[in-house]
């Protein structure tokens, strides 16, 4: 679906990411962290075709970036910045949906269905005007007409960032879905809590290089996560590489909680 | 322009300079420009603008400026051309078109000039920091503060909002809007619906930026705040002597021809 190889970028400042080589699975669940500056946003910009890359090659679905017109890899590979407003461009919710779909060519009877689809998914009023409303709600509508085009890949460069839990969750819920309807989902994120709820595979980069790759409960209850990388691991992770024993493999909240319902319904059984 | 007008640290003759001295001097430099009328002289006055940015170590972003300069340049050359009609005729094109000698003097000399006049305050904001523009026309001049600050926000906001068009501009690509289209009308009126972003994220930025002056206490800021002192040196007084000489130059030959 997605493969890297042999990738290497860099700015005038100097290079970014060296010698990279990745490949993601469609229908992936796929975090990526890391510590400030170590290339995560880069290393999406190149997937998404956003960045050329200075040598190597990106491939989405089997074509290289460089071949891909503006047009065609929008309806392929859908990307939500962090900050929504980079995005929105006008004055009602209905024309900005609408935007993203005259930019790949639907227009009409069709645009004007999938921009109430979108819309209703998403529980967005059509009439209102997206720089009045919240952080969280211009970020639904950043996400709605990124959804609109029914992208195959839905990249997300820390789509959390500044929202409160309630509007994190109602995010990351509608992220989720459509990867249980095969949408392959690549997630920039310094929420080690959301990474540990939702994705599947989890890449820690530093320096512009992959150091941790692996699936979730792999990377995040590896030991050498917090000695080599910038980032933290979960509370529920450290909480159980604390305690150690049959906790030492658990990693989210939900786990642990559940861990102890069923060790204290055991004991209550016993006794 | 990203970065290009943003400043370059260093320890050269210009950096060290009272950034008073080097506004003055850009300034001289500037006016000498349009005293004379010979393209030799303007000439001139570029080739000691890039002498000095490479001394400074910024010559390499004096040139992209100036080469942007001329681009403009050239596009006002031919907007202008073929509107002067008197002089020695060169070309004759059809519909009494015509190219004359004075008509494309003027035209090149006005291309040179706006080069010319342009480049020392490059180089002048490539040199000094803003916070010292401010603080050199509040201390020395006594500028209330809060107009110096607004030139220099002014200035600093220029990459700023550079940087912010770039990201725009990324973020419309990745919704399918083709900008690397070679027709100029189409790309005009792809850019325009980029204002909306753009003028939202500029009020809120300013709007921060107010506020977060205000609570440091911007508002009871006087000529006599402010830690650094600008004294003058004889470093000044030749870099002032050059421009001067420069521009004495231009008006001498002005007089002359």
């Amino acid at each position: 679906m997605i493969e890297l190889s042999n990738v290497a970028f860099g700015y005038a400042e100097g290079p970014v990411i060296n010698n990279l080589n990745l490949q993601l699975e469609k229908g992936s669940f796929t975090a990526i962290t890391g510590g400030n500056g170590a290339g995560k946003t880069t290393m999406v910009k190149l997937i998404s075709g956003l960045l050329k890359p200075t040598s190597g090659c990106v491939r989405l679905c089997g074509t290289d970036t460089r071949e891909l017109k503006a047009k065609n890899r929008a309806k392929l590979c859908g990307f939500l910045f962090q900050n929504p407003d980079r995005q929105i461009c006008k004055t009602s919710v209905y024309d900005e949906i609408g935007f993203s779909l005259s930019c790949i060519g639907i227009a009409g009877g069709e645009a004007d269905k999938i921009i109430r689809e979108t819309a209703e998914m998403l529980e967005l009023d059509t009439k209102s005007e997206p720089f009045s409303l919240s952080k969280g709600e211009r970020q639904k509508v950043a996400l709605a007409s990124v959804l609109a085009a029914n992208p195959e890949i839905l990249i997300l460069d820390e789509p959390t960032t500044g929202l409160d839990y309630r509007e994190c969750m109602r995010i990351m819920k509608i992220v989720a879905d459509l990867n249980n309807s095969g949408t392959t989902v690549i997630m920039v994120s310094h929420d080690m809590e959301i990474v540990a709820d939702f994705a599947k595979r989890v890449i820690v980069f530093e320096g512009g290089k992959i150091i941790l790759d692996g699936d979730c409960r792999s990377v995040l209850t590896d030991e050498r996560l917090r000695c080599i990388s910038s980032v933290l691991p979960p509370q529920a992770a450290v909480l159980g590489q604390k305690l150690g024993g049959r906790f030492s493999g658990l990693f989210t909240t939900e786990e642990i909680i559940s861990d102890c319902i069923l060790q204290s319904q055991c004991r209550m059984h016993n006794a | 322009m990203k970065g290009l007008l943003e400043y370059c640290r260093g320890n050269s003759f210009l950096h060290s300079c009272n950034p008073l001295i080097k506004i003055a001097a850009a300034f001289i430099m500037c006016v000498g420009c349009f005293m004379c009328s010979s393209l030799i002289y303007v000439l001139c006055v570029i080739g000691i603008t890039l002498i000095a940015g490479y001394s400074a170590g910024v010559g390499g972003k004096v040139l992209k400026i100036f080469t942007s300069l001329l681009k403009l340049g050239f596009i006002l050359l031919l907007l202008q051309i073929f509107f002067i009609s008197e002089g020695h005729v060169l070309i004759s094109l059809p519909f009494g078109i015509r190219v004359t000698a004075e008509g494309l003097h003027f035209c090149v000399l006005l291309a040179l000039r706006i080069a010319g006049a342009t480049l020392p305050l490059a180089l002048m904001l490539m040199v000094t920091k803003m916070s010292d523009i401010s603080g050199a026309l509040v201390k020395k001049l006594h500028v209330p503060y809060k107009y110096a600050f607004a030139i220099t926000t002014a200035l600093r906001f220029i990459p700023v909002f550079a940087d912010e068009m770039n990201g725009i501009i990324e973020a419309q690509t990745a919704r399918g809007v083709e900008f690397d289209t070679k027709n100029p009308i189409k790309k005009i009126s792809l850019m325009l619906p980029l204002c909306v972003p753009l003028l939202v994220s500029s009020v809120k930025r300013i709007e921060d930026s107010s506020t977060s002056a205000l609570l440091r206490g911007f508002s009871l800021r006087t000529y006599k705040s402010g830690v650094k002192t600008y004294p003058f040196h004889l470093r000044d007084a030749a870099l002032l002597s050059v421009a001067a000489v420069t521009s004495a130059c231009g008006l001498l030959i002005g007089i002359l021809i």
